[in-house]
Formats: structure tokens, sequence, C-alpha cells
């Protein structure tokens, strides 16, 4: 199983929930996914608290956070506050490669050793957290994740592979995408994000 | 902090439209969090880590909420990663209430919190933060509301620093 073929398969799912991918996603997703509610952060360790912010303060609205192990290592005290706070419109995928790779590194992380992320949100709180390790099991509880209420915490055990070295970069900036993400917002729940004219 | 004062802190932050709130408990300002409990109108979040409040309260903020996070001033130092690659570089409008600790008008100033106040100002200076120092009720109504036309109109984060009467 690859992040690609996760992706992918996640892509058909998507009709008007917020997606929140964290760098290391965001070149395969944002290739993939051309949906105005993507929010490309382009950073670590930020993807978890943003998605949080729109979960809590749209409890109405499916917000979906794509994240990777050495994200999630970045910002471990997210784990407590989800399990404190428990929106049941939150889905956090945690795309675990075992690796820091990036454009010219493949370094281990915790995880390749004894760091379980699943099991460590499940302590934190989160009561559904699971591990998944083939393609059939990731689509199972995707498919489920996206359609039922729950905050539910998915780590998918993946290969590390280099594909997102060979993606072509996307040339909308972070600001462009930011503004697209805010009117789709606007244009959806009928309110206004930005306030004050020129 | 006297509790009139921290009410019409409350009040005042109410008054100019901030509805979502993140925050990590500290000292200084700590009287305001049961006039923030009490008041319905403002969702409330308690975190774990100033680095949270930020990414909480970014993410409310780009999908309609006023968001504030309050915090200590060491934390300014904690979030500074959190508010540099989201909120400043994507520009997302945050109210930073931040109790100045270890500022001059600090009136529980000491050598623990001293070394940090002086370099407040200098981080969010660094960070491009435009901010307002804020001493006693006089200037609340105008301050407050000053900040919040400036997040919106900047479309960035803005600081208030309590010291002075708020640090009492």
């Amino acid at each position: 199983m690859n992040r690609h073929d996760c992706l992918q398969a996640l892509v058909p799912h998507i009709s008007d929930q917020l997606v929140v991918p964290s760098v290391s996603g965001q070149w395969i997703w944002g290739e993939l996914s051309k949906h105005d509610g993507n929010l490309l952060l382009g950073s670590m360790g930020n993807a978890i608290g943003v998605g949080l912010g729109m979960a809590l303060a749209l409890p109405h609205r499916k917000v979906i956070v794509l994240e990777s192990d050495g994200s999630v290592l970045l910002s471990l005290f997210n784990l407590p506050t989800l399990g404190s706070l428990n929106p049941d419109n939150l889905v956090v995928f945690v795309f675990d490669n075992e690796a820091y790779s990036g454009s010219r590194i493949s370094r281990p992380t915790a995880t390749a050793g004894k760091t379980n992320l699943a099991a460590m949100a499940k302590d934190a709180g989160v009561s559904y957290a699971v591990t998944v390790r083939d393609i059939e099991a990731f689509n199972r509880e995707m498919s489920l994740a996206v359609k039922e209420k729950g905050l539910r915490f998915i780590v998918a055990k993946i290969e590390e592979t280099f594909e997102h070295r060979k993606v072509q970069r996307s040339d909308v900036d972070l600001l462009e995408n930011k503004y697209r993400f805010v009117r789709y917002i606007e244009r959806t729940e009928g309110i206004p994000v930005f306030r004050g004219r020129g | 902090m006297d509790q009139d004062l921290a009410k019409k802190t409350v009040e005042q932050l109410r008054r100019a439209g901030i509805n979502f709130v993140t925050y990590l408990p500290e000292t200084r300002l700590s009287s305001i969090l049961p006039f923030l409990e009490a008041e319905r109108f403002f969702q409330l979040v308690p975190v774990a880590s100033e680095a949270e409040a930020i990414t909480i309260a970014s993410g409310a903020s780009l999908v309609g909420k006023q968001s504030a996070c309050y915090m200590e001033g060491t934390g300014l130092f904690v979030c500074s990663y959190n508010l540099l690659t989201v909120s400043v570089r994507l520009g997302v409008p945050l109210l930073l209430l931040i109790s100045y600790v270890g500022s001059f008008a600090d009136q529980r100033n000491s050598f623990r919190f001293a070394p940090t106040g002086i370099r407040t100002e200098a981080q969010l200076e660094a960070l491009n933060i435009e901010y307002q120092l804020i001493a006693n009720c006089h200037d609340l109504e105008t301050k407050t509301n000053d900040a919040v036309r400036m997040m919106n109109a900047l479309k960035q984060p803005v600081a208030l620093l309590f010291t002075g009467d708020f640090t009492a």
C-alpha cells in the first residue's frame, strides 16, 4: 500500500467535505483533487490543529485531515486535545511510511521503531484509533469514516515511495489556495469569512 | 487582576465581535476565564500548547469565526513557528491576547519573567505582527476595537499585550 493508492481511493468520496493535507500529502493530493474545499498548508505539524478548528467551528461539516508520521510527531500535544474535545465530524488519516521522506532524504521516524501512533491517540482519549496495513482495510475504514459520525484516527502503514518527488508541483500558491477555500466556505455556508470591504 | 476589570475585558471582546477563543491558562489574566465561560457567545477551546491555540484558532477563522488566542507571554515563543507557518504566511485574522509577563509594568515581575518579557516585543516585530500595549481600563474599549479592526483589515494576527493593572 502506498500514499498515492490511498489518496486515489479517497478522491471519489469527496463531495462537500473540507480537506486539510499536511505538506507531505499535499503534492499528490493537489494533483489528484481540485476540490475547492482543500486547504493546502505547506508546512508540518499544523494540519490536525487547523482541521480541528474547522471541525469545532462548523460542527455540521465533515473535516478530513491528511497527515503523516513525521508531522504528527512534531505536534503530539494535538492528541490529548483531540481526545478531550472529541469532535464527531473530524477524521484524521495518518500516512505512516516510518520515514522523514523529503525531496532528498530518507531517514527513519520513531514509528519505524517502537512508537505506535494509533495506540498513543487511543491512550490520549481518541476512542476510535486504528492501524491499517493493506489497501482493503484502508478502503473499509476510509469509506466508513467519511460516511459516519464520530472522531476517527486512522493510521495507514504505507511503503515509502518517491512518487512525490516526481509530481509536478502546483502553481497555485498558498495564498491563492486560501482565498479559493474561503470563497468556497462563503458560498456553501452562506456566511462571510473575511470582514470588511475596500 | 481585579474582577471588575476582568469582566470589562470579556465584555469588550464580545462587543468587538470575538466569538471563538482558544486558551492555555496562565496566572495574570486568569480572572477572565470564568467570565468567558459564563458568556455563551464565546466558543471556548482549552488546549495543551500555545502552538495548537494558534492552529485551532486559525482553522476556525478560515471558516468564519472571529478568533482570539489567550496565552501567557512565554507562549508567544512556543507558538512562533505556528504563527509564522500558518497565520502569518496564509494571512489569517487572529487576535492574540497576551499577558505581558516580565514587562516594565508587570506588577508581579521577577527574575523568572523579565528575561522573557524583554524579548516579547522584539519577537512580535520579528514575526511582523502589529501590537498594542494595554495597561488600564481606560484604553480597553478603543484598543480592543482597534485591534479587531486591524486584524480584519490586514488579514493577519494582531496582538494585545496586557500589562499594568491587568497584571496586579
